[in-house]
Formats: structure tokens, C-alpha cells, sequence
């Protein structure tokens, strides 16, 4: 490995990515804000006239908000998934990723967590979701797979947090070193006093063991949750016991694909070749394959339970799904989830980053294709014929759903030019 | 302020709050005291009830306005009412959208070239009065054309006739059964449609004669078929030649070729001729007159096996009470008085030795005309005869053919006025629009059928400056002759009623709504030479070349007249769920033959008669025909029957050919088969158990005095929709338009989902909400806008849904309905609002509550009285309109309420058992 790099080194080749933005920064976070402006807009919009502006109707009561909802929560999986679990495994290829991975995760995270809010028909009772004392004596539901959403989320969102902010410390007080005026300032405030005394980095060896030891279950939890959502409905193609295994494994799959997504550009831009070496990148897409067999794998039991269960609502389902109104859509998630990433087996492809980072794209739209189907084809043809009915997605769902991509691709941009990408403390361990 | 002023404030109001809210008791009990005294009836919070009759239809059906606040807000079946036995069309439902119609016309209008203007009364009355001088001076005759009148506005119209030397024409309605009235004139004497004994009978055989769509009183016929089928055993064929709403009703549909109907009567006439009972019926010169006709050829003719024809032969001679009816599409073609003539023959041999035919209770249609006098008229006009033409409550420029160019030549009129309410396209030609009272806001009667006579009565003020029609003709007769019969018509109401009826009779009247005058029973005989003589121009005909078209009648719009109502076009139309819009209906297999799919134009032309409709698939019509909607008809029918003046509805030799292009239909049903899921169950369905029992973690409910339940008989329900439609009034469920019902947003509570077995039979089921014990909505609501209550209900909470529309999505039923805007009600439609509701907001679920607002009155009701609910004391909106007692509403946990005892019934079944959802609506199967 790179161990012939020097520690100096390490702090100025990650701290230099993190000066001067270049036009190029500024253009792509330009166009990000843009978005997202437009995102809000949209939103506002649809807040004034109702929901009626998005396309969802009846029988399809959800659609692309949803399907970002599970998409987002799904991208966030990986950052614990590469900074938890593989730290408690000592994998030592994390090290390449985590930091990138966090970030993702926190702002994947604050994308995902506005996608109920936005489907809701009255936003402004949000507040009605969270059990808070009021004198009218109202509860929520704690039976309701919703309410289990806004906890296991939320809970998500803080421990990833504290972990990305801890991990973060030692290298806040790097930073503030090699800066001066308010900047520097701003990052000793934010290191927290970190001098990096004996004492201090055994309380941080505990604690960072102790949160990476904490986070690990939620990442199984989270999107178990998530998957109970459609799990504990009745509806056929929802109500299926595969479903929290398949969906954590759907995450991951889709995380780890938008780390890539995000660090391969990122590698080059900033120059962080050396830091961030082909090896690692290797590892990564491994954890993809393998989550693509499993994908693929649960693919073939749904329909195969389908097809062997003779339960006439599922059967039919699976149908419709194959070969039903939306049955392109779930040919492209079958191509790009299933079937795409076997060429990963080949070693050369693994490897080469120009495969790695168009792969990472289409396994991104196979994932949010498979939540679409999940969503959308199980509620158009559900128990009484009579109300079965298509859903086409509406100019403004659209909209939103480029703008929580332009929220999330400003928010990292950001996060590029601002934090360190790279863990500097870790690197130099290595 | 400093702190000293601050607390003598605060001591002033708080004392004086204090002092102001003691009191004795006494002063507590109002806790608001009227200003104004309440006027009569209108107490703020209370309903109060008014009987009237209903005018959507010359049936004319007893009802009853609620009302709240001084206006009405929802309409009712009168009990007790001899028409329609307390039950109420979606027509008649929707007659309150025709008072709060926003386009109603509200002060009288004057054409100035393309547009109108507003002018008073007064000078409107003052122009015809002057134009009616003026044209009897030039010997142009006055003119007075109405719609279906009976009752004192009848008698009135007469008198006004007589005294102004006006001519009164024939009454004009499209659906005339000129044929029908004809064919008893030509047997009887009797130019009158008699009341059929439906509920006497015990074989029911109608010949094109749409019962329960469009054929003289549909809610009553409904009614008696209903009790026929419970109490005689009613076995029930129809004869068409394609499918109707009626046909798909009936224990046995039989497909004839188009225009074969009169073989039919014949070979059924001359085979029961040979049986010495009915032979004896008939004199030896009418038997002598009948065609001869081989069983060869009426198999040939009408397309049917000779089994079936046998069968049906024999069926009616085995009949104790066999009943048989023509008309409609049957004798609305070429052949179509003779399909009369020798069905009104069969009824003399079949029917009237049972009494099954009542004329002295005749439906009131005597001075109906048909087609002809409208052709008579036409031909006036263009001659420049016709001076002032009056045309009161009836359209006849849209029914008419459109090569007469009636609209053009009544132009030529010196003066031609239509009263009306709402625009017709009639209104659009005539040169001054009279707009006319509504029914709930004016005095009137009718007598729908001799003998009956039904109270109209007012149940608000006017909303516009609109006057009744006898109003105005008392005030021309005023201004022409200088004396009028009485200074208004509410006084000329009074001095007839007094004259007709005796004094317990009149309070009768008015607290029941109606009263009946019996006359004695008449016997009818039959006139030998005049039918031997229309016998012997008898010539069996051939069918009509295919493919065919027939112009059906339509139940959401009568003859076209209803469609204007918004809350009709919302409800889809039960054989094709399809809502607004218009369509022609064809088979799938000819379909496929033609190349097209839902929404593709077909244009039908055939000589001088054009329709381009998109075409809506219909599992089981007969190959060979088109469905055509009178809606559909964009230019009046394609031509009479000059020998009956009827309308041609039946026509062959159509062409047809797709044009291309596509329109989005709004079709609600997603599938036309339930694809064996067994919500309508044939008899296997039952054998299989789905899952196991019931386990639930959570406790089981436990109901202490009320469990509300439903049982709704899929026997009797004949799929007409009246419950949909008093659902959307009783509940106000927002109307929301073609646009959202093409993106599948319709609002309704409770639907009619038709489905077809793989022979074209169709099957109707009403779907609600089902208020499941373990309802699959309510766990999956986060913040318990969804749950349970103690009575069973299943209660949306508005106030605190958020929206997520989990609930929907988890409804196996998908009864559930979201806001999807803030709807909007054009005023005065607001006014129509139940206050008894809360209202919903935009981004909010809602759905059938069982009529929750009427639970509670009944709780505050017996509450005050200190016992529980009566059975039969909550009646929701669908179960009280139902014309065939479908719907069965009540306590669960009285073990004798008429709910609970029917569900002990083995035909008892609940949608998707299997499901484990325990619903508390229980379905009654068909078989």
C-alpha cells in the first residue's frame, strides 16, 4: 500500500483540495443551487394549490416521493456501513472512503428526511407526527410502520452525526492550524480544544470504538425499518417477510454505488490519487457485487414465492409487474441491479475506473427504478380490479426529485471545500 | 401604563366578566335569544322536512326536501308515496343541483343579435302580450308548447289556452311511447299507458321496454320488480337487441336480431293461439287476421334457437300471472307500431285476464304528442304561420332530426320564448328566455297518474328573480284579456284544491304529500274491428341489416335533459363506468374487427345520419351493434316512424369506420372481470377456506350497545346508482370534474363496480367503506386519524389526518378518498352543504362514514328519550334512496334488528374474507 507517503504530505495534499474553489466548483455549485431553488419552488407550489399537482392518485396513493424517500435512506447506508463496520473489522481500505461516505450519509439523510414531509397532503401538521405533550391529550400511533420511521430515521440521522463530527475533530484542529484568520478560528472552536495529548486520543480511541460499536446495528435497522413501511401493509408485492433483509441489502448496494458515484470524480479532481488507491476502490466494488447477488437473489425469490405460493392477488402482481404497464421499468432495474454488475467477476473491469464510475450511475438508476416498482406497480394493481389504475409521475415530482439531487450534490460540494475529504489523522496512522 | 393602572384594568374586567356570566338558570337555557323570531320551520341546528314531488321526469316521484337553515340540502323518497314507494333515481337526487345550478338563468333575457340581454319582467310580459295582439291581428297563430304537464298547471294551460286563443300543442316529450298509447287506442279505446301489476306477477316478459332505465317510471317499476322477485318468485326475461342496464337485470337476457321483435310477438301470439284458454281470448276474426308464421322463421329472424323460443312460450303458458311488456327501443323503429300492436295483443291474452293492467291508473300521458305534431309544427313555421310560440319545460330542437332545421325555422316565429331553468338548446334559438321557478321554491301539484295527485310545494324563498310558469300565464292572461282566473298561481292552487279535494283530503295533502282518489276499476274490452284491420297490414319484416345502431336511453340522463346536472356526469354510467363525456359502445370482438380501443373515434354514418363517438368496449353486447347513448346523439335522432311519430332509436345497415383519432375516456373501472377474486361469489366460492383464524396480538373489540352493520342484498341491487348519488348530496363529497376522474380522482364514497363473467352476464356490487373490525387502515395511521370507535365505526378523524394516504394505500377495498385540492363550489352550490358535516380541506382522506351525522341524531333523539336505538331509526343516505331495498342498515348487537337477521341468511358472504379484515358489510350473494 501507500505506506511510503510521507505524514506531511498527507496534510497537504488533503488540505489543498480544500483551497481556492475553481470555476469549475463554482459552476457545479451554481447549478446544484439552481436545483434546488427550483426544488423549493415546486415544493411551495404544490403546498399552495395540494397534492393534486403531483401526479399520485387512486389506487397509487404513493409515488416518486416515496421512491426518493427509500432511495435517499438507501444512499445513506453506506457511509456507516464504510465507517462503522468496516472499522470494527479493521478493514483497512476504509480509511480511502470514510470520511466521503459520512458526509454522504448525513446529507443523503437530510434529502431523504424532506421526502415525507413533501408527500404529506398537509405539511404544515407535520408536527402532529412527533409525540410531544399537548393538552388536547393527542398520541401518535406507535403501531403505525410511519411512526417507526420517524424515530429509526431520526435516530439514524444523530448517530451519524456525532460520528462523522468525532471522527472529524482531530483533523478540525489540523485545519485550524494551517489556517489563520476567522476560518481558523471557526475550526478550533469546532475541534473542541483538540490538542492531540496522550489522554485525549485514548478517550477518542474509546469513544470512536464505542459509536462505530453503536451505529453498527442501525444499519441494519434503519432500512428493516424503512422496509416495514410496505412490509406490514396487506397489500401484494408489500407484504412480504423478505423484505428487511432485501432492502439492507438494497442500500448498501445503492450507497456503496454512490461512493463511488461521488469519490472517483472526486479522487481526480482533487488530486487525491495517491491517498485514495485503486486497491481500495477494488475492495469497494466487491462490497457492490456482492450485494448485487443479493439483490438479484431476492428478485428471484419474490417472484418465485409469487409463482409457487398460488396466491391469486401475488401472482398477479409479479405479473403485472413483468410484464405489465411499467414492465420497461423493471427490465432496466433487472439490467442495471442484476445483471450489469456480474461483470464485476472479470478483474480488469473491477478495476478500471472508467467501468466503476458508469456502473455506479446505472446501479443509481436500477435502485431508484426497483423502488419504483416496489411502490408504484404493488398499489396499481392491488385486490379489486375495479380501482386498478396507472401512475404517472407529474412535472412537479419531477422537479423535487432533481431538486433533492441538487440539494444533495450542493451539499457535498460543500462539504469538498470546506472539510477535509480525507481522514488526515487515519492516513497518517496508515 | 404604570402598575397602578394596570391592576385597576384588570380588576374592571375581570369583575365585570365575573358579574356578566351570573345568572339565574333560567336565563342559561337560550343561550342565544332570537333578535327576530325564527321564521316557520327554520330553526338554526334543526332539519326540518318537507314533502314534494320530484320533476326530473315525467314519473314524477314522491319526495321529500330537508331542510336546514331555510334551504334545502337534501332530497329524499316519500315513504309512503304510491309512485316510488320512498325510494329516489340519481336523477331525482341530483334535482337539487339543478336549483343551485350556477348557470341558472336568473332574470328573464332578451336576444340582441349573438347575445342576451337582462330585462324586467315587466317588459317581457308587456313584449309577448303585445306580440300575441299583433300576430293574431296578421292571422298568425299563437302557439303554446310544453313539456309532460298534468295537475292544475294543466288545467290552467287550458284555460289560458281558451281565453287567449292560443293554440296548445301536444305536449312534447321524446320519450313518448307514442306507439305504445297508440296500439291501447287501436285495442281499448284507451290512448293511455295503464299501470302495469308488476308486483302481481309471476313471469315478467319485457320486449326492448328498458324498466329500470327510462321506460315511464323506472323507480316505481324497480320497486315492484324488487317485491315481485322476493314475494311471487318473479322469474324475469328480457328481450333486446343489445344490453341495457335493464337486460343485464333480468333472470334471463335474450339477443335478437335488431328489428326482429315483431316476429317474435307474432310466432308467440300464434303459438299460444293454439291453446283453447288463450284461443278463447280472441274472436275468430282476429285469430283469422294473424300472419302465419313457421317456428323456421322466427328462429331465422330473430336469431334465437328454437329451444329458447319454446321455452319461452312454454314459460309464459305454465305462468300463473305472466306480464307483458313492450316498448322502449322495441317500438321505437320502423316496425315499431306493429311490435305495440302485438305486444299490447299478448298482454290482452296474457295479462289482462289477471287484472295486471290498471287504466284507471293509468300513467298520466294524455296529452302527450310525439314527433309528428313537432314535424306539424316545423311545417308552421316555415309557412310563417306561427305568431308567439311559447315552448315550456321541453327541448324539442335537440330532439328533433336535424334535416328539419328546426332551430333555424324557429326564427321565423314572430316571437319565440322559452321557459326553462337552465339553458337547453332550444333556450339558445328562442328570441326571449322566461326563467322559471324550480320545484322547491314554488306551489304546484301533479297527477302522474290518474287519479294520484302529488303536492309540489315550496321549500325556500326563490334564489333568483325567477316566476312559476302559471304565473305567468295568469299575468298574460291578465294583460290580453283584462281578467285572470286568480291574481296569483298559489291562489288559483288554493281555489282548485278547495274545489277538488274535501277538507281531510287537503290536509292529507299537504302533510303527506300526495292523495289518491279511487274511481272503480273498469273493465276494458277489446275492439274487434279496428285491430283485425291494423292486423291485416301487419307484415312480418325482416331484421334490420347489421351492424346496428341503438340509441339507448340513458338512466344518468333520461333523454339528455340531465345531463346539464354536474353531479350526474360525475357518476359513472353503470354498464361502461364511464363518467363525463360521451361514447358509442361495441363488443370487444367487434372492436377488434374495426381496430380500435377505448377512446378511438368510430364514426357511424349511414345516409343522411352522422355520429363520430370514441368507442368504449362493452363485454357482453351482441356482435353487430352500437351502443349509442342518447347523450352521444350530438344532432338530434336520425329520423321518426311516420306511422307512430316515434323517434327512430333502432337502425341498420350502419357504417362504421375509425377516424383516428383519440380521446382520453374517463372509464372507472379498471378491469371488466373480477378475475375470479370472488367479490361477487358464485356458489364455489364459499367452499374454499382462505387462511387460517384470526390472531391478533392486540385485544379484541368489544362492543357494549352498538356494532353498526350493512347488509347489502347483490339480489336485488339492480346497479342503478341511486345510492351513489344520495351518498355525494347527503355527504356533499366534492364534485370534481373530467379532468381529475381521467387521472382516476373521484371522490365517491361508495361506488357500483359492474363485472362480467366470461358469457357477457353482468353483476353489480355496491363497494364502500366496509368499517372492518380489524380494519387495515387504521394501524397504519400515525397519528390515529384513522381508528376505531366504540360503535364499530370506522372514524376518519379530518381534523387530524396529515395526509400520508397510507390508509388508502392499505384499504384492500380502496374506499378511501383524498383531497387532492381544495375543492371549489360554485355559488350557490354551497348553499347545498350539510351542515350536519365537517367540512374537509385540501390534503386531507376522507370516506363513507354510515352516516355518521344521522347515528348521532338518532343518539340525541334516544338519548333524550333514555332508551337505546330503534332498529330501523338510522337510515343512512344509499339505503334510503335504494329503489329495490338493497340495503339493509342496523345494530349488529340486537339480535333482532333486520341487519342481524339477515346476515344469519346462508347466502350471507363479506368481500375478501380471507383477508382477515371481518368488514361489518355484509354482501347477500346473488344466486
Amino acid at each position: 500500500m501507500n505506506n511510503d507517503i510521507s505524514a506531511p504530505q498527507v496534510e497537504t495534499d488533503v488540505l489543498t483540495a480544500m483551497r481556492r474553489p475553481g470555476p469549475a466548483w463554482l459552476t457545479g455549485l451554481g447549478l446544484a443551487g439552481l436545483l434546488f431553488a427550483g426544488g423549493l419552488a415546486l415544493w411551495a407550489y404544490q403546498i399552495m394549490h395540494g397534492m393534486g399537482v403531483a401526479g399520485i392518485t387512486h389506487p397509487v396513493g404513493w409515488g416518486v416521493y416515496i421512491t426518493d424517500f427509500v432511495f435517499w435512506v438507501g444512499i445513506a447506508h453506506s457511509g456507516t456501513l464504510i465507517s462503522a463496520v468496516l472499522f470494527i473489522f479493521r478493514a483497512r481500505f476504509r480509511t480511502s472512503f470514510n470520511r466521503a461516505a459520512e458526509a454522504m450519509t448525513i446529507f443523503a439523510l437530510m434529502v431523504a428526511g424532506l421526502f415525507p414531509l413533501i408527500h404529506l397532503g398537509r405539511v404544515w401538521r407535520f408536527y402532529y407526527l412527533f409525540p410531544y405533550p399537548n393538552q388536547r391529550q393527542l398520541w401518535v400511533n406507535f403501531r403505525s410502520p410511519l411512526i417507526w420511521d420517524v424515530f429509526a430515521v431520526s435516530t439514524y440521522f444523530l448517530v451519524s452525526l456525532v460520528f462523522f463530527y468525532v471522527g472529524l475533530m482531530p483533523d478540525l484542529a489540523i485545519a485550524a492550524r494551517h489556517r489563520s484568520g476567522r476560518a481558523g478560528k471557526l475550526y478550533r472552536i469546532l475541534s473542541l480544544g483538540w490538542t492531540g495529548n496522550l489522554r485525549q486520543w485514548r478517550h477518542y480511541g474509546r469513544l470512536y470504538m464505542f459509536l462505530a460499536a453503536f451505529a453498527t446495528p442501525l444499519v441494519a435497522s434503519v432500512h428493516s425499518i424503512v422496509s416495514w413501511d410496505f412490509a406490514v401493509s396487506i397489500i401484494p408485492g408489500w407484504h412480504t417477510t423478505i423484505f428487511a433483509p432485501y432492502f439492507v441489502a438494497g442500500a448498501i448496494f445503492s450507497g456503496t454505488a454512490m461512493v463511488l458515484t461521488l469519490v472517483i470524480p472526486m479522487r481526480r479532481v482533487l488530486n487525491l490519487q495517491e491517498h485514495i488507491p485503486i486497491d481500495h476502490i477494488e475492495a469497494i466494488a466487491k462490497i457492490l457485487l456482492l450485494t448485487s447477488l443479493i439483490v438479484g437473489f431476492s428478485y428471484v425469490i419474490e417472484h418465485g414465492m409469487a409463482f409457487y405460493g398460488e396466491n391469486l392477488f401475488e401472482m398477479e402482481q409479479f405479473r403485472f409487474r413483468a410484464l405489465g404497464h411499467y414492465s420497461l421499468l423493471f427490465w432496466i432495474m433487472i439490467m442495471c441491479n442484476a445483471v450489469l454488475p456480474l461483470l464485476l467477476f472479470i478483474r480488469r473491469l473491477r478495476r478500471s475506473l472508467a467501468f466503476l464510475f458508469v456502473l455506479s450511475l446505472l446501479v443509481n438508476v436500477g435502485m431508484w427504478l426497483e423502488r419504483f416498482v416496489i411502490v408504484v406497480c404493488s398499489l396499481a394493481r392491488d385486490f379489486d380490479p375495479y380501482n386498478w389504475g396507472n401512475y404517472l409521475p407529474s412535472p412537479v415530482e419531477c422537479g423535487i426529485t432533481l431538486g433533492s439531487f441538487g440539494l444533495f450534490f450542493a451539499a457535498f460540494l460543500v462539504f469538498v471545500k470546506t472539510l477535509p475529504v480525507l481522514s488526515i489523522t487515519e492516513l497518517k496512522e496508515r | 401604563m404604570d402598575r397602578r393602572k394596570f391592576l385597576q384594568l384588570m380588576g374592571l374586567v375581570s369583575g365585570t366578566t365575573l358579574l356578566s356570566s351570573c345568572g339565574s338558570e333560567r336565563n342559561q337555557k337560550e343561550l342565544i335569544s332570537y333578535l327576530v323570531p325564527p321564521e316557520d320551520g327554520v330553526r338554526p341546528g334543526t332539519a326540518a322536512w318537507r314533502v314534494s314531488t320530484c320533476s326530473e321526469c315525467p314519473a314524477h316521484c314522491g319526495i321529500t326536501v330537508r331542510l336546514r337553515e331555510g334551504r334545502a340540502v337534501k332530497l329524499e323518497g316519500n315513504p309512503d308515496h304510491p309512485v316510488s314507494q320512498g325510494a329516489l333515481c340519481m336523477r331525482g337526487q341530483a334535482a337539487l343541483w339543478r336549483l343551485y345550478h350556477p348557470q341558472r338563468l336568473r332574470t328573464p333575457l332578451l336576444r340582441t343579435g349573438n347575445g342576451y340581454r337582462p330585462i324586467g319582467w315587466d317588459e317581457a310580459m308587456k313584449r309577448i302580450a303585445e306580440a300575441m295582439t299583433a300576430s293574431a291581428e296578421k292571422s298568425r297563430t299563437n302557439m303554446l308548447l310544453t313539456g309532460s304537464t298534468s295537475g292544475s298547471l294543466a288545467a290552467l294551460q287550458e284555460r289560458f289556452a281558451d281565453t287567449c286563443r292560443i293554440d296548445r300543442l301536444p305536449e312534447f316529450e321524446f320519450f313518448n311511447h307514442a306507439a305504445l298509447r297508440q296500439a291501447y287506442q287501436l285495442l281499448y279505446g284507451r290512448p293511455r299507458l295503464p299501470r302495469f301489476g308488476i308486483e302481481d306477477a309471476d313471469l315478467l316478459v319485457t320486449v326492448g321496454a328498458d324498466l329500470l332505465e327510462t321506460f315511464i317510471s323506472p323507480v316505481g317499476y324497480a320497486h315492484q320488480l324488487s317485491v315481485a322477485r322476493r314475494e311471487k318468485g318473479l322469474q324475469w326475461s328480457h328481450i333486446e337487441p343489445h344490453l341495457s342496464l335493464t337486460g343485464a337485470n333480468a333472470d334471463r337476457r335474450l339477443t335478437i336480431r335488431p328489428g326482429s321483435e315483431a316476429t317474435l310477438l307474432l310466432w308467440l301470439l300464434q303459438t299460444l293461439a293454439k291453446r283453447r284458454r288463450y284461443a278463447r281470448r280472441l274472436p275468430q276474426q282476429i285469430l283469422d287476421a294473424l300472419p302465419k308464421i313457421s317456428l323456421a322463421r322466427a328462429m331465422d329472424n330473430s336469431g334465437l334457437p328454437g329451444s329458447s323460443l319454446t321455452e319461452l312460450a312454454r314459460s309464459l303458458e305454465k305462468a300463473r300471472h305472466p306480464l307483458l311488456i313492450t316498448g322502449g327501443v322495441a317500438t321505437a323503429q320502423l316496425a315499431g307500431g306493429q311490435v305495440a300492436l302485438l305486444g299490447c295483443l299478448l298482454q290482452w291474452v296474457l295479462t289482462v285476464p289477471w287484472q295486471g293492467l290498471d287504466f284507471d291508473r293509468a300513467e298520466n300521458f294524455g296529452r302527450a304528442g310525439d314527433l309528428r305534431d313537432l314535424q306539424q309544427l316545423n311545417l308552421s313555421l316555415q309557412n310563417d304561420e306561427v305568431g308567439v310560440l311559447i315552448i315550456s319545460r321541453t327541448d324539442p330542437v335537440r330532439h328533433s332530426p336535424q334535416k328539419w332545421r328546426l332551430d333555424e325555422n324557429l326564427r321565423r316565429a314572430r316571437l319565440s320564448i322559452a321557459m326553462t331553468d337552465l339553458h337547453t338548446a332550444t333556450s339558445r334559438t328562442t328570441d326571449l328566455i322566461l326563467p322559471l321557478t324550480q320545484n322547491f321554491e314554488r306551489w304546484d301539484d301533479v297527477e302522474p297518474r290518474i287519479g294520484i295527485h302529488s303536492l309540489i310545494q315550496p321549500a325556500m324563498a326563490p334564489l333568483h328573480n325567477t316566476r312559476s310558469e302559471g304565473d305567468i300565464l295568469l299575468e298574460l292572461q291578465q294583460r290580453l284579456t283584462g281578467r285572470s282566473e286568480a291574481a296569483t298561481y298559489e291562489k288559483y292552487l288554493q281555489q282548485r284544491w278547495k274545489k277538488l279535494f274535501s277538507a281531510s283530503q287537503l290536509r292529507a295533502f299537504i302533510n303527506k304529500g300526495f292523495v289518491t282518489k279511487g274511481s272503480p276499476r273498469t273493465t276494458i274490452s277489446l275492439r274487434t274491428k279496428p285491430t283485425v284491420a291494423a292486423l291485416r297490414r301487419i307484415a312480418p319484416s325482416e331484421p334490420l341489416p347489421a351492424p346496428a345502431t341503438v340509441i339507448t336511453g340513458s338512466i344518468r340522463s333520461f333523454d339528455g335533459r340531465s345531463a346539464v346536472l354536474p353531479l350526474l356526469g360525475e357518476i359513472p354510467d353503470p354498464l361502461t363506468t364511464v363518467t363525463h363525456g360521451n361514447w358509442v359502445t361495441l363488443s370487444p370482438r367487434l372492436a377488434s374487427q374495426y381496430g380500435v380501443k377505448d377512446g378511438e373515434e368510430l364514426r357511424l354514418t349511414k345516409t343522411d345520419f352522422a355520429v363520430a363517438q370514441p368507442a368504449r368496449l362493452q363485454p357482453g353486447l351482441p356482435d353487430g351493434i352500437f351502443g349509442l347513448p342518447i347523450d352521444s346523439l350530438t344532432s338530434g335522432p336520425p329520423g321518426i316512424d311516420p306511422a307512430t311519430g316515434e323517434a327512430l332509436r333502432v337502425i341498420g345497415g350502419i357504417k362504421a369506420h375509425p377516424t383516428g383519432k383519440h380521446f382520453a375516456l374517463p372509464i372507472l373501472s379498471g378491469s371488466p372481470s373480477q378475475k375470479g377474486r370472488g367479490i361477487i361469489p358464485k356458489p364455489i366460492h364459499r367452499k374454499g377456506k382462505h387462511h387460517a383464524e384470526h390472531r391478533s396480538l392486540y385485544p379484541e373489540p368489544a362492543y357494549r350497545q352498538y356494532r353498526w352493520a350493512m347488509a347489502i342484498d347483490l339480489k336485488r341491487c339492480i346497479g342503478c346508482a341511486a345510492c351513489v348519488a344520495s351518498c355525494y348530496v347527503e355527504n356533499s363529497v366534492p364534485v370534481v370534474g373530467r379532468e381529475e376522474h381521467l387521472k382516476g380522482r373521484e371522490m365517491s364514497w361508495l361506488r357500483i363496480e359492474p363485472f362480467y363473467d366470461d358469457q357477457g352476464r353482468a353483476s353489480f356490487i355496491p363497494m364502500l367503506c366496509q368499517h372492518c373490525d380489524y380494519a387495515p387502515c387504521e394501524p397504519v395511521c400515525p397519528v390515529y386519524a384513522a381508528y376505531h370507535n366504540p360503535e364499530g365505526l370506522n372514524v376518519q378523524v379530518y381534523n387530524r389526518c396529515v395526509g400520508t394516504r397510507y390508509c388508502s394505500n392499505n384499504c384492500p377495498y380502496k374506499v378511501r378518498r383524498f383531497n387532492w385540492w381544495q375543492h371549489k363550489w360554485a355559488p350557490p352550490l354551497e348553499k347545498m352543504h350539510n351542515p350536519d358535516l365537517a367540512p374537509r380541506s385540501k390534503g386531507m382522506m376522507e370516506k363513507c362514514t354510515f352516516c355518521i351525522q344521522r347515528i348521532r341524531t338518532a343518539h340525541e333523539t334516544a338519548g333524550k328519550e333514555d332508551r337505546l336505538i330503534r332498529d330501523g331509526e338510522v337510515i343512512p343516505a344509499c339505503a334510503q334512496s335504494c329503489p329495490t331495498d338493497a340495503i339493509t342498515f342496523g345494530n349488529l348487537l340486537d339480535p333482532q334488528s333486520a341487519v342481524a337477521r339477515l346476515i344469519k341468511t346462508p347466502r350471507t358472504y363479506r368481500v375478501f374474507e380471507g383477508l382477515g379484515t371481518e368488514p361489518a358489510v355484509y354482501y347477500l350473494r346473488p344466486d
